[in-house]
């Protein structure tokens, strides 16, 4: 078996698999944690609403802490929507996903997801500097912050030296690369706070319905 | 407005009451005695309790962005990384992923276990640095609620016996009789009868079905007279059936239980005022300015006693607020020719949702309100709330936090500043003399004795 035969047989098949898993574990041992019912009566009604709420609004910064957070804020948006549009829309991961569900869905053209996966790609960059570089950051970043911040920048180099053919190394073997780090990938994202792409919106949540049953839109 | 207590009396009694708050810490009795093995275990105890399916869901959205520390006046005063928000519930976290997370099973290995050590280092930053204003909770893009967690990390301190001497001195001594600050039931009948005798008027004492109950706190017997005789004078102006209590459990509106993290305490406090207020059968609470005094009753009394309880709940600046938009309370716009701040309490504001009343009395007084940069529920702490503006340790971080609050209130041009909170007036009055400001800071329940129509013409108007 080739190293790309084994990156794009076991190794992504097995990672998934515990991706699933993994994923699942968590957000289930989760669900089945206890909670708290407060017994005071509420300011307002509407709770679950305002929750929902909270969910969406949390996209915006409030414009008080413009100044000072909206740059990493900005950064965290096209980061984010980045990762999403090279994932699902670049042509080559649409012909993937296709030959894994069976089904496909329309592509962005080269020209539009490329430049999005080489700003995205900048971006991670400019955060793993910042968190190296930034006192206060450095201060409160552990072993899953740096990691997950290099494990989620391996494919996009991966796939970019692939794309690319860069000329040190044999396509077969930038490609099975690729696959290994999207597996990587796969692996760490339940063990890491990588995992936080099922608690965000569920926290906003809580914190819209908490503040609001006191009559605060948080 | 009857003056209840002139500045000079004000400026005494503030100057006595500041010598006996900076001793307090020397007359506390010893912590209590226990090995760093029983700290731990009682710390973790108290974690674990505290740890619900909310908490974990919020523990497990954080990515460690930083942006709370943006929003925290102690950071931003000092740019000190410890005082970053989410660092403050670093213990938390590690007793959460080891003990009761999903992936505990795994983290076991690879996080290691609070130490007491660990602890000693956490009381400053659960105490001194912050007070649980909730304003980092604002900018978290996951919102995890900091503000309610370091609360859980007050309360595991306490149970490890690190709670602050200043703060375990007053939480003893509400524990043993009721009272804060020595203010017992002579004093505080004292008080109401000079207070009574200023007015000129009878002031009902444990007048049972009465429609409404006046709370009052340590802090105004002692200081602030001018907020308790501002909001009777109003209840009496309005015709409102109401009386206060004679009994700590009745008037006494502050909760150090609350403050310095001994749960047991807060809820035996509260639950002896809930069966005060109920036995005296009142249908409306209103407690003092005295910001935590709020959400302590409003929002934990039924919690204390485990059902629904049978009287609503409001603040002075609520209650006076809605009766002026509801046109219950006509106040007499005056001419003030200079613009006036106002600071939201935190415990208030952003943990209470009375943001509209306050500016609602303040327009009905024909003030031109000036708002900070920072208002409402993105309002900046004073930089004392949570029982820290009794903390010497935390004296240059009250001055940091000060500095912020003050720096946004000047920016608004206004030469006045109003409060409804007495913990909030007393570290603005502190802050003032130890920075040379001198900008003067009212009393909302002040303001608006001083705003009530000429009594010939009121009674003419209810007629």
């Amino acid at each position: 078996m080739s190293l790309l035969d084994f990156a794009r047989g076991p190794a992504l098949q097995w990672a998934a698999v515990i991706f699933v898993i993994g994923m699942l574990w968590r957000t289930v041992g989760l669900l089945l944690m206890l909670r708290s019912r407060p017994l005071s009566k509420d300011r307002k009604s509407g709770l679950a609403g305002a929750g929902v709420k909270t969910m969406f609004s949390r996209f915006l910064l409030p414009k008080v802490f413009a100044k000072r957070v909206g740059f990493q804020f900005l950064l965290g948006w096209v980061w984010h929507v980045g990762f999403v549009l090279t994932l699902f829309f670049f042509q080559v991961h649409v012909l993937f996903f296709k030959g894994v569900f069976g089904f496909s869905w329309p592509a962005l053209p080269n020209a539009v997801v490329l430049p999005v996966a080489a700003v995205t790609l900048g971006i991670l960059l400019i955060l793993l500097v910042r968190r190296m570089t930034n006192p206060m950051l450095r201060y409160i970043s552990n072993f899953n912050d740096y990691s997950s911040v290099i494990v989620t920048l391996l494919p996009f180099v991966t796939g970019f030296a692939t794309f690319t053919h860069i000329p040190a190394l044999a396509y077969e073997t930038l490609l099975a690369l690729h696959f290994l780090s999207v597996a990587l990938l796969l692996v760490w994202f339940p063990f890491s706070k990588l995992f936080h792409v099922i608690t965000v919106l569920p926290s906003r949540y809580i914190l819209g319905v908490k503040f609001w049953r006191r009559g605060v839109e948080a | 407005m009857t003056e209840v207590i002139t500045k000079q009396e004000r400026e005494e009694a503030f100057a006595m009451f500041y010598g006996m708050a900076a001793s307090i810490g020397e007359l506390a009795e010893p912590a209590p005695e226990m090995t760093d093995e029983e700290r731990v275990e009682r710390a973790k105890e108290v974690f674990l309790k505290g740890i619900d399916n909310n908490v974990a869901v919020q523990l497990d959205a954080c990515v460690h962005c930083g942006a709370c520390a943006q929003a925290c006046q102690f950071f931003l005063g000092t740019e000190d990384p410890k005082y970053t928000p989410i660092h403050k519930l670093d213990l938390l976290k590690k007793v959460y992923k080891r003990e009761l997370s999903p992936m505990s099973w795994l983290n076991k290995f690879l996080t290691p276990d609070i130490t007491a050590d660990d602890l000693r280092d956490q009381v400053e930053l659960v105490y001194d640095s912050c007070t649980m204003c909730g304003r980092c909770n604002m900018v978290c893009p996951s919102a995890i609620n900091i503000g309610d967690m370091v609360a859980l990390n007050r309360s595991a301190m306490a149970a490890a016996g690190l709670a602050p001497a200043e703060l375990r001195y007053m939480r003893d001594g509400q524990e043993a009789d009721g009272t804060i600050f020595g203010a017992d039931e002579d004093l505080f009948n004292f008080r109401i009868q000079d207070i009574e005798q200023k007015l000129g008027f009878e002031i009902p004492i444990d007048k049972k079905g009465a429609d409404v109950l006046l709370m009052t706190s340590g802090l105004d017997i002692h200081l602030f007279a001018d907020a308790t005789g501002g909001a009777i004078e109003t209840l009496h102006h309005m015709g409102v059936d109401f009386t206060l209590a004679s009994k700590t459990p009745g008037y006494e509106g502050a909760n150090f239980g609350s403050l310095s993290g001994y749960d047991a305490t807060k809820k035996k406090l509260t639950k002896d005022s809930t069966a005060a207020i109920e036995e005296l059968g009142v249908k409306t609470v209103i407690v003092p300015e005295c910001g935590h005094s709020y959400p302590a009753l409003r929002f934990g009394a039924a919690e204390a006693v485990g059902r629904d309880v049978k009287f609503e709940v409001m603040t002075v600046s609520e209650y006076f607020g809605r009766a002026v938009m509801d046109g219950r309370l006509k106040l007499e716009k005056k001419d003030h020719p200079t613009p006036i701040a106002l600071h939201d309490p935190c415990k208030v504001g952003r943990w209470g949702g009375v943001f509209d009343e306050p500016r609602a009395i303040l327009k009905a007084c024909g003030y031109d309100l000036h708002e900070t940069e920072s208002n409402k529920q993105y309002n900046f702490c004073c930089g004392g709330g949570a029982g820290n503006f009794l903390l010497p340790s935390a004296d240059k971080l009250k001055r940091v936090g000060y500095r912020i609050k003050m720096g946004e209130i000047e920016a608004t041009g206004a030469e006045e500043l109003v409060v409804s909170c007495g913990s909030c007036r007393m570290n603005f009055e502190v802050g003032k003399v130890k920075a040379g400001d001198s900008m003067p800071v009212e009393s909302l329940a002040a303001i608006i004795a001083a705003h009530l129509p000429q009594k010939d013409k009121a009674e003419g108007d209810r007629a």
